[in-house]
């Protein structure tokens, strides 16, 4: 019932390539993931981050390389064998499900709880027992991401931070030890994004898991990411802490599209 | 406390509904019974339809496996089993043919759903026409009375209850309901359930289901058993509604009626199926009885080219989902709640925080996420 106490293992990338007809949208990207940490991974639009988030959590299938999450490989798995391993994520435009924050955040709870089809049609003891106890620790991640207050409000009464949070109060429903989001803050305005800034941070230190961070908001990217790879075009341009990145000539090509003048770079 | 004032007040249309047989005659208990048959169908259809958001066509289909595989089960063709197992194993027939089709129900989603299930209806049809050991042919069979106990649901031997004689409508009048109430039960627990929230992720979108740790595949072909289950329960109290059963009943025209209750009561709800169910059920049921009286409706039977009343009931209910689908997408149910909503605010003062329960709602459509497309 409790978060996973263990430090979650390694999240490795190794050489993933991804094509849709023709289209290279992944070129032999690899990277790591410390436990632990916020890896940030940017890069203008089209550089391939959604298509890098949809082979973590198994929606594509890679034509080459591996994704393994310690001693597993993710590559050959199903999303929701990948999700019950524990890596959940965030989607870059809200998908929420019908019903209130509680339902939203009980989907979350799904891979956690066994109650099948019979069970719950004959309200079977353990079956109502279950659904108490998981909707008590929704509840409580409620509280953690600051939406105590709307756990019994629709999700479509919501605004539209209030709706990017109930997304992540769900991934931290299934007690994750990798959580992935894509562009939490994005379409904020400022006052959401810094408690969107504050909750991914405390969420972290609290409960101990690893985050991989799709952002366009550099200014969150640098405050929060560890570590940092940059990809354009599929491939992966660049690679360190945020100060490194932040400095490297490919870096500012492909972000301004100047010349790679090492002088100005500031 | 909250939750005992919510249980006293399902007692009550309960005792109603208990009451009934003692006041109704048997035009009035056979509308209700083919109401509750209805109603345990619709309810099945839609868990699969409204919820899963899973179109089917091959309702009828199901209906049809219930309703004959008690017929055959517990006649004197068949192995002639005792009434009640029959009817248990009825069910699970149905839900086994459910089943059988789950490599389809698990992989094709939404419309294309109800094409393939389309082929189910004309299939079963041509199945209940030619074979005729089993079946009975064009003519059906006549379906043997239910036996619980010693206790017979048919017309029986004079038994009076409190002075009012208890033939058959009324025997299966409580039958009836007792098979309505064990629909509720399952059918809202499943639904305010782990399997309930699934389904609904899975319609909303596929994508967030599965990342959630939803099985897709699983629950589609899952959804599609049960909704099969209630479908064969509603087949075979029908059959012993109707003590005959016909391959004709069970046609596209009647999974048609399935799928009209269900929008006209309101997707996603049991509440809304039921009331769906008993508006379809009940309406051709009396306007044939009252065709003289009504304007326009000619006679039963009066064959000179005007509109009986059974066509000005489909005329009637096919405008009630156009009316529906244009102005309450939610349907009955959703026209309930804002009623109740309205009553709310207006029995409160204005400046009083509003109940989040009763906020109206945006309709299902309204809500519905647009499917994600990484």
């Amino acid at each position: 019932m409790t978060a996973r106490t263990a430090a979650p293992p390694p999240l490795e990338v190794r050489e993933v390539t991804v094509r849709f007809a023709g289209l290279t949208a992944l070129d032999e990207v690899s990277f790591t993931v410390a436990p632990r940490t916020v890896h940030a991974v940017i890069g203008p639009n089209g550089a391939g981050k959604s298509t890098c988030f949809n082979v973590l959590s198994g929606l594509y299938r890679p034509v080459s390389g591996t994704v393994r999450l310690g001693e597993r490989e993710l590559t050959r798995l199903a999303p929701h064998r990948i999700a019950a391993l524990g890596v959940a994520r965030t989607f870059q435009n809200i998908v929420t499900t019908q019903g209130t924050v509680a339902d939203n955040l009980m989907l979350g709870r799904h891979a956690l709880s066994r109650a099948g089809f019979a069970a719950s049609a004959l309200r079977l003891p353990r079956a109502v027992r279950e659904q108490r106890e998981h909707l008590a620790r929704a509840r409580e991640i409620a509280e953690l991401t600051g939406l105590g207050a709307l756990f019994d409000t629709p999700v479509a009464l919501l605004s539209y931070g209030d709706r990017k949070r109930v997304e992540l109060a769900r991934a931290l429903c299934l007690e994750p030890r990798v959580l992935l989001l894509d562009e939490p803050v994005a379409g904020m305005n400022a006052g959401e994004r810094v408690r969107m800034a504050e909750v991914v941070g405390e969420v972290r230190a609290e409960l101990g898991l690893s985050v991989v961070l799709v952002e366009h908001d550099m200014g969150l990217v640098m405050r929060l990411a560890d570590e940092v790879t940059v990809l354009d075009f599929g491939r992966r341009i660049a690679h360190g802490t945020p100060d490194q990145v932040r400095r490297d000539p490919e870096v500012l090509r492909a972000y301004l599209g100047t010349g790679a003048g090492g002088e100005d770079a500031a | 406390m909250s939750d005992l004032l919510r249980r006293g007040r399902l007692l009550i249309p309960v005792l109603l509904l208990c009451a009934l047989p003692f006041y109704l005659d048997a035009f009035w208990l056979r509308i209700g019974l083919f109401s509750m048959a209805a109603a345990i169908g619709a309810v099945g259809l839609g868990l699969l339809s409204g919820t899963a958001g899973q179109l089917s066509l091959g309702h009828a289909f199901f209906l049809a496996v219930g309703a004959y595989g008690y017929v055959w089960l517990a006649g004197d063709d068949g192995p002639g089993l005792p009434p009640a197992v029959a009817l248990v194993l009825a069910v699970l027939l149905a839900g086994a043919a459910g089943g059988l089709f789950s490599p389809v129900a698990g992989r094709v989603k939404g419309i294309y759903l109800g094409v393939a299930t389309l082929a189910l209806v004309f299939l079963g049809h041509h199945v209940l026409l030619t074979a005729d050991s089993v079946t009975g042919g064009f003519n059906g069979s006549s379906v043997p009375p239910l036996e619980v106990g010693g206790f017979a649901f048919d017309q029986g031997d004079g038994l009076a209850v409190l002075g009012v004689p208890f033939g058959a409508e009324e025997r299966l009048w409580y039958l009836g309901l007792a098979l309505f109430a064990l629909t509720w039960f399952t059918a809202r627990g499943l639904l305010r359930g782990r399997p309930g929230r699934a389904l609904v992720a899975l319609r909303d979108s596929e994508t967030a289901a599965a990342v959630m740790g939803v099985h897709v595949a699983r629950y589609r072909s899952a959804a599609f058993v049960v909704s099969s289950m209630y479908a064969g329960l509603a087949g075979v109290l029908l059959a012993l509604a109707f003590r005959r059963v016909v391959p004709d009943y069970f046609s596209l025209a009647l999974s048609v009626d399935y799928l009209a209750m269900i929008v006209i009561g309101g997707l996603g709800s049991v509440a809304g199926a039921t009331a769906g169910a008993v508006f379809v059920t009940a309406l051709p049921l009396l306007m044939t009885r009252y065709a003289d009286q009504l304007p326009l409706v000619a006679a039963p039977g009066s064959g000179d080219g005007s509109l009986g009343p059974t066509e000005a009931a489909r005329y009637l209910y096919g405008a009630a989902i156009v009316v529906i689908l244009l102005f309450a997408p939610d349907g009955l149910t959703g026209l309930a709640r804002r009623a109740r909503a309205r009553l709310a605010r207006r029995r409160r003062p204005a400046s009083a925080p509003s109940d989040p329960g009763a906020a109206p709602r945006p309709p299902a459509t309204a809500v519905r996420a647009k499917e994600h497309t990484p």
